[in-house]
């Protein structure tokens, strides 16, 4: 099993989840490869079916408590459901896109978490949302049967770019309340995406950079534990905005650099088109 | 993002089309946000007002000086607290170096268009504890325009400008070439051209009659007063100003505005009372008991509409527009690398990245189902964007370790990329924010989850 040394703080939730993910890839593998990126990959699939079943389980809790007219445990169901989806933000774009604009639309007044957040946070009301949250878990539904499919495989490539990326997205302007405004909980989605990165980052690439640039690879965990600690606070206008932003900047700068060293492509707007971004080298 | 009059000539759509699609306010709805619920720095223009440079205007080019000011002024990392963290800076009260007839922020605000610098928002050491919004000044022709602040407290542009940043916005203490670049910039923002105005205040032939009676009121002595007349104050040649401050009867002494340009200076008076020339008219008309008839005030009002317009008074933004003022602002690191300057080397990676940022957000993602089309090219479109601000992070980041010759070596892949960028964005740009029919369906979404949200 490959070690996860990168953690000298007790084991955290989440580092339990990369620890147990790590541990099913060995099973079925062997413990020599469970290091390389393509193994990393596969244990990376049962974290977000996990995630995605918390989401789903968040959006059942959410649509009892609103048939039941308590507004209280709708809202925390939302937020509960909505910590599932964030923290697999790496691929909810780069891999389930159809899905992120019927889950997670914005802006968007019908469908979607965010329709249900302005009824459910700002409204203050549980009417009107049967219709929406039915969809959401139907939409919820197709994207566990994606995922499901046994043809389904992360592959490195794609997922260094989607981590990158949110690494990028979380050193967004937040200025104007973030991604949940209604609610004023997108620190919450700020944590769950750079635990998101964090899980990632340690199940796929860590190992195999610390072999090859162990400098670099010491330099992304320090800036991961960093961002962690710049959102680890108690809602947007408590964080340290710059910081952030530079931090998200500078991990996803350093991702950049570390691609080559993976034997991937440093990703580039493009590559797409060339055809060969997603194979992994 | 600004754009200059030398891009005020935009292709196709957008030119068309801007006229018909109303600029609709977008406030902040979030109490996790920055600012407070309600506040509004319209900041999503699709005409912005046109900018004009005298160096240009004579021949010249932009200096050094002048592109780094014009990247500070654009740039929150000059202010500190509140305003920083909301990524606020000159340019969102000065939008383009004009007005901003629409900021609004509760508790700083008393109307639309002003705003109390002496409150505790954005720097508690400043709050004066008297509510005491002002209007925010257009800065077109702010050379010839001092003694600066509504009652002409500050002699020195630079005096000013220092207040503005540590003072009003709890920036830090600015450096010498920070506070000489933005003067340069600010005393390079011209008055727009106005072919209604001859250079030393007369109107010409393409003014309307009624202006041309309006013009004689204007010279004509007030009824009681001999002695005085509006062109006493509003001096035709000398930007109409005296550089005095009076007492007209609005509670205490207060410099005399320019003329020049006001139509698009609204509301109007220090503290931003009046909306319209003919408020201020009849205000004027009362306090000095000018005895003006309703077709005098109308002749005025006409007049005051004359040497108050401008030719070209806004520009459509465009994807060109953004890369071109983009590789203004960036330009500095020519200078600031080799030179081993980290303070504007850091400086420009923020302000460029954050400026791009926008232009990036200008391209709906794929969860904008507002917009329909062009998803394929929108993504490519943020992926460029993307692109473009990791690679200029890492300029920050080499320089910030000491290693300027990679800061440079970045620098030049970071230009090509604009080279390889640009494309995209300009394929993606019929999908765009750019678009003011695709501008209209995202705001329209927005505000329908705002109604919802009720």
């Amino acid at each position: 099993m490959p070690s996860v040394s990168h953690h000298s703080a007790p084991l955290r939730p989440k580092a339990l989840a990369i620890a147990a993910a790590l541990f099913s890839c060995a099973l079925l593998s062997g413990a020599a490869q469970a290091a390389s990126m393509k193994d990393g990959a596969k244990a990376y699939k049962p974290f977000i079916a996990e995630n995605i079943g918390k989401a789903v389980a968040g959006a059942k809790e959410m649509q009892t408590a609103v048939k039941a007219g308590d507004l209280k445990a709708a809202q925390a169901a939302w937020i509960k459901s909505r910590k599932g989806w964030e923290v697999m933000e790496p691929v909810t774009g780069t891999y389930f896109g159809e899905f992120d604009k019927t889950i997670d639309p914005w802006p968007n007044a019908k469908t979607g978490y965010h329709a249900i957040e302005a009824v459910l946070f700002s409204a203050n009301k549980t009417e009107g949302l049967d219709a929406p949250i039915a969809e959401l878990l139907a939409n919820m539904d197709k994207f566990e049967k994606k995922l499901n499919d046994k043809k389904f495989a992360f592959a490195p490539q794609k997922l260094l770019e989607g981590t990158a990326n949110l690494a990028y997205e979380v050193g967004e302007e937040k200025s104007g309340g973030g991604e949940s405004p209604y609610a004023a909980t997108s620190i919450i989605d700020m944590q769950e995406n750079v635990e998101g990165i964090e899980v990632a980052w340690k199940l796929v690439f860590a190992d195999t950079l610390k072999k090859k640039d162990p400098k670099l690879a010491d330099l992304i965990h320090e800036r991961i534990s960093n961002l962690e600690k710049l959102v680890g606070v108690a809602d947007i206008k408590s964080m340290d905005a710059k910081k952030v932003h530079v931090g998200g900047e500078e991990l996803a700068a350093l991702m950049l650099q570390a691609a080559p060293k993976l034997g991937l492509k440093p990703f580039k707007v493009g590559d797409e088109d060339e055809g060969g971004a997603d194979k992994p080298k | 993002m600004r754009s200059g009059l030398s891009q005020a000539i935009a292709g196709g759509f957008v030119a068309l089309a801007m006229a018909s699609v109303p600029v609709q306010a977008t406030p902040v709805i979030s109490r996790d946000a920055t600012l407070p619920i309600g506040s509004e720095l319209n900041e999503e223009l699709l005409n912005q007002p046109t900018e004009l440079f005298a160096a240009e205007q004579a021949g010249g080019k932009r200096s050094y000086l002048f592109n780094l000011g014009d990247m500070l002024f654009s740039s929150a990392s000059i202010f500190g607290g509140k305003a920083r963290d909301a990524g606020m800076s000159c340019n969102s009260c000065h939008q383009q170096g004009a007005s901003n007839p629409k900021l609004f922020v509760p508790g700083l605000s008393k109307k639309p268009g002003t705003f109390d610098t002496s409150g505790a928002l954005f720097n508690a050491k400043a709050d004066n504890g008297v509510f005491d919004p002002v209007t925010v000044p257009s800065l077109r022709g702010s050379k010839f325009l001092a003694p600066y602040g509504h009652d002409g407290r500050i002699a020195s542009l630079r005096e000013f400008i220092r207040n503005v940043v540590v003072n009003e916005f709890a920036g830090a203490e600015p450096s010498g070439q920070v506070l000489d670049a933005l003067v340069t910039y600010v005393n390079e923002i011209s008055f727009l051209p106005n072919e209604k105005m001859t250079p030393d205040g007369h109107l010409t032939a393409k003014a309307s009659d009624a202006a041309r009676r309006g013009e004689a009121l204007f010279n004509k002595p007030f009824r009681n007063n001999a002695s005085l007349s509006c062109a006493t104050c509003h001096q035709a040649d000398a930007a109409f100003i005296d550089r005095k401050v009076h007492d007209i009867g609005t509670g205490g002494y207060f410099k005399t505005k320019t003329l020049i340009n006001a139509k698009f200076n609204a509301p109007y008076f220090h503290d931003g009372r009046y909306d319209t020339f003919g408020e201020v008219v009849g205000y004027f008309d009362k306090h000095y008991d000018l005895g003006l008839t309703a077709a005098e005030q109308s002749d005025l009002i006409a007049y005051l509409d004359a040497v108050g317009d401008a030719d070209t008074p806004f520009t459509p933004n465009t994807v060109q527009a953004e890369v071109d003022e983009l590789t203004q602002f960036a330009s500095v690191l020519e200078v600031a690398i080799p030179a081993r300057d980290k303070e504007v080397i850091r400086l420009a990676v923020d302000s460029v990245g954050a400026e791009w940022r926008e232009v990036g957000e200008n391209f709906p993602d794929r969860r904008d189902t507002s917009v329909e089309g062009g998803v394929a090219e929108r993504m490519k479109a943020r992926a460029g964007v993307r692109d473009l601000v990791l690679s200029l992070r890492q300029v920050a980041m080499a320089a910030e370790a000491g290693d300027f010759a990679e800061a440079a070596r970045v620098y030049v892949q970071y230009q090509q990329t604009v080279a390889t960028v640009t494309p995209y964005l300009k394929t993606a740009e019929q999908w765009s924010l750019y678009n003011p029919q695709v501008h209209d369906k995202h705001f329209t979404a927005l505000r329908q989850l705002a109604e919802l949200a009720k």
